[in-house]
């Protein structure tokens, strides 16, 4: 089993000549070339709070494994975004149609991924958010 | 302005029916539909273990930004944890860690610098682009 990522960044005139970055990843256990095989599968909420909601709880014996982390703010919206934080400290704003795919430490029980719909407002709408965890874990028999 | 698309693709298949998801967004300055105009691209070699300050707030003149970072190596034990926070501080929030031929793609408040620490202190070479 295996999974892989691919991410293409693409202009023609963000600079004087096109520019084109492909990277493909085959994501794998920790410091090792077996797949990863375990995944939270697509996951959908619909935010409607200004203040800090856990999408992802950090699991500390995941600290020094392997994790990947995909989140996208599926609003329409433009101007609509989620506020991204590991533990305390803020990493971005996901506005609407962003998304985000990082490794994911997992160094504490703190270091949960929180998410909150900032510029939310009752007349805004809910906004939708979508996100997948790959990972290994030694709380479940792996089959590598 | 100027037009930068990043497209994403997974594909996994870890459960029993496949997952295959793939967005494409378009780069825009914070909360509108005006495209990003700086890139910057940058490769560096880094020969010590100690946290290195890989992007700082003062090259980025905007307070959102987006961010690709990725490990080259093909050497499975090679890898880089990735934080953020105040280069050396107290409140440094270690993201993850960036194995061999992984990549990351964020989007970046640009409060605090992003930080990086080598698994060795052989040669190890890390890559990022910021879009701002």
């Amino acid at each position: 089993m295996a999974t892989t990522a691919t991410l293409t960044i693409a202009s023609t005139d963000i600079a004087g000549d096109p520019v084109t970055v492909s990277k493909q990843a085959t994501l794998t256990k920790a410091g090792s070339s077996n797949d990863l095989d375990q995944s939270t599968g697509l996951n959908r909420v619909h935010l409607r709070s200004v203040t800090q909601k856990t999408l992802l709880a950090a699991n500390a014996e995941g600290n020094d494994l392997a994790a990947k982390v995909y989140i996208i703010n599926k609003s329409d919206d433009a101007s609509l975004y989620i506020t991204v934080a590991i533990n305390a400290q803020t990493t971005g704003k996901l506005y609407g149609g962003d998304f985000m795919f990082i490794p994911w430490s997992q160094t504490d029980t703190d270091a949960s991924i929180k998410v909150a719909a900032t510029n939310w407002t009752s007349s805004t709408g809910d906004i939708p958010v979508e996100y997948a965890l790959f990972h290994e874990d030694t709380d479940f028999l792996t089959n590598a | 302005m100027a037009i930068t698309n990043a497209t994403i693709a997974l594909t996994s298949d870890v459960t029993d029916s496949a997952l295959a998801v793939s967005n494409t967004t378009e780069l825009n300055t914070a909360g509108t539909t005006t495209g990003v105009n700086t890139m910057t691209s940058v490769t560096k070699v880094l020969s010590s273990t100690a946290q290195a300050d890989l992007i700082t707030t003062g090259s980025v003149s905007t307070t959102h930004a987006y961010v690709y970072i990725n490990n080259p190596s093909t050497d499975d034990s090679k890898f880089f944890k990735i934080t953020i926070g105040a280069h050396n501080g107290a409140d440094v929030e270690e993201i993850g860690r960036l194995y061999a031929g992984d990549f990351m793609w964020f989007p970046w408040d640009v409060d605090d610098d992003i930080t990086c620490i080598p698994s060795s202190a052989d040669d190890m070479t890390i890559e990022y682009m910021v879009f701002s």
